[in-house]
């Protein structure tokens, strides 16, 4: 299967199945495309064939272009079968064990977002903060369950988790004290809302957290706008000055500010370079995801705009790569050489299997997303995992078990995407989020795009020197 | 090639055998939160 775009001057082929991704000059393009079709239709393709239907080229540039279109398909980049549909029967098979946990922290929080999930961090229950006991209890079970797993992930989340930052520590310490008996390595992160961030804070994250989520949105009004405090006010300007400085002592690496857009500020591209101009350089913007119903929620008449402020932001994220002014955007980064296994695209995000969150009073939910709706209760992190069926439920849930993943050019980087948005829409976690979908394709050809952008002005760079 | 410039060639299908170790990070632990972005993850073993 291939998938093929222009972006930026760029012709890109991707060849789905096999992960290889060329870029092509405008005859191996129109080439590369009748080939493909005669495929779907189970015709030979030859040059005659593709002079007849491609009149504009010569028959002698038809016939270079074919032999390199050939010879990428003999090397199994071009046109490559897809094997993977079997694999992924034995892979259903597999034993699973748990290598990442959400930690509830805290219920509560100190700021009234318009959009939040987890209705101002009370989750469809009562304002709660998690008890050390509970806390070093989903440590154990995270231990007890994770086989041989060596790296162990524990994101202290909420609500807001400096309000009850003493239990962070705490389990900080806890956890460190498992590491050398159980040969384990603990990857703690925290993603805070920066109102109650101080030196002390900053200090002990930076000792302990292998990465830290910043939460803002951009430009002063549009952050304040969806992200007020509980009485209305203005959050800005206590944030700015605290996560500057964080990224600083963090050297600009391991962290990132994160921001949600939403149908009130659909040109993002501004907030994300607001962001980049305050000097921060791990930035995530991402489109909010709520019910249709809400004023706020991104709407299928939106996708335009955001496809056009996707494109603008990855252009403008070359000139200033090339300026030696750059920055990473989470939803632009992919690995095209050390990325993740077929395995671990195939399986996803992991949800309900690899990945549970805890409740601060101990239930374990399939992810953060899902905590508070009572039918996917796992269990609780005294008895360990009770509702094995709602387990095997997720540990099914790949791209080839979702009708709208199974031939799209995208499974192989979102993996299916997010089991709860797809609940949320369509009461089903084997379905897509639609709109999640479309943005997710965008931005991967905006991904590729830049790096192909940025091979060709390595490139450059190489003949001149 | 004179009209091909590949990126990147065939990495998926020779991460059947090796792959799977799951020591790589959990996507929605780096950023997210609320989308699945796994293709961006780095892959901790060194093939």
């Amino acid at each position: 299967m291939i998938h093929q775009y222009k972006n930026n001057g760029y012709n890109i082929v991707m060849d789905v199945c096999s992960g290889a991704i060329h870029v092509v000059d405008d005859i191996t393009y129109d080439v590369i495309a009748a080939y493909e079709e005669n495929n779907n239709k189970n015709r030979e393709t030859t040059l005659e064939g593709l002079h007849a239907s491609l009149p504009a080229y010569s028959v002698e540039d038809l016939k270079e272009a074919l032999e390199e279109v050939e010879d990428l398909k003999e090397q199994g980049e071009l046109f490559a079968e897809d094997v993977y549909k079997e694999f992924v029967m034995d892979f259903k098979k597999r034993k699973t064990v748990v290598k990442a946990l959400c930690l509830h922290i805290a219920h509560d929080c100190n700021l009234g977002c318009r959009y939040c999930f987890a209705e101002e961090g009370e989750y469809h229950g009562d304002r709660s903060l998690m008890s050390y006991e509970v806390g070093k209890q989903a440590l154990d079970f995270l231990v007890a369950n994770s086989g041989n797993r060596r790296n162990l992930e524990v994101d202290f989340f909420g609500g807001e988790p400096t309000m009850n930052f003493d239990v962070v520590r705490k389990l900080v310490a806890y956890g460190r004290s498992l590491e050398e008996p159980y040969n384990k390595n603990f990857r703690f992160t925290l993603t805070t809302n920066g109102i109650l961030l101080n030196d002390e804070i900053m200090e002990f994250a930076n000792r302990e957290m292998a990465n830290v989520v910043l939460s803002i949105d951009g430009r002063k009004s549009v952050n304040d706008y969806m992200r007020p405090t509980r009485n209305g006010k203005s959050t800005y300007d206590i944030i700015v000055p605290k996560f500057q400085k964080f990224a600083e002592l963090r050297n600009q690496t391991n962290y990132y500010v994160r921001g949600t857009f939403t149908h009130h500020n659909l040109d993002f591209s501004e907030d994300v370079l607001h962001l980049a101009d305050l000097g921060f350089k791990q930035i995530s913007v991402e489109p909010v995801v709520a019910p249709p119903e809400e004023p706020y929620a991104i709407q299928e008449a939106d996708l335009p705009q955001l496809m056009e402020e996707y494109d603008k932001l990855a252009k403008e994220m070359v000139r200033r790569e090339k300026e030696g002014n750059g920055f990473n955007f989470f939803h632009f980064m992919i690995d095209l050489t050390q990325g993740p296994c077929v395995a671990k695209r195939l399986s996803g995000c992991g949800s309900g299997t690899e990945y549970l969150a805890v409740t601060p009073w101990g239930d374990l939910y399939p992810c953060h997303q899902f905590v508070g709706q009572e039918q996917f209760k796992l269990g609780n992190v005294y008895d360990g995992i009770q509702a094995e069926e709602i387990r095997d439920e997720f540990k099914l849930c790949n791209v080839y078990a979702k009708e709208k993943c199974r031939n799209c050019f995208a499974r192989f980087y979102c993996s299916g995407g997010c089991a709860a948005n797809s609940y949320n829409f369509h009461g089903s976690i084997l379905d897509a989020y639609d709109i999640g979908c479309e943005l997710q394709k965008k931005r991967i050809e905006c991904a590729i795009m830049i790096k192909a952008a940025l091979a060709d002005q390595e490139e450059k760079e190489t003949e001149e020197a | 090639m004179k009209h091909v410039k590949t990126l990147t060639n065939k990495t998926l299908k020779s991460t059947m055998e090796k792959g799977g170790c799951g020591e790589c990070q959990t996507s929605c632990q780096s950023a997210c939160k609320t989308s699945c972005t796994v293709g961006n993850q780095t892959c901790e073993n060194q093939r």
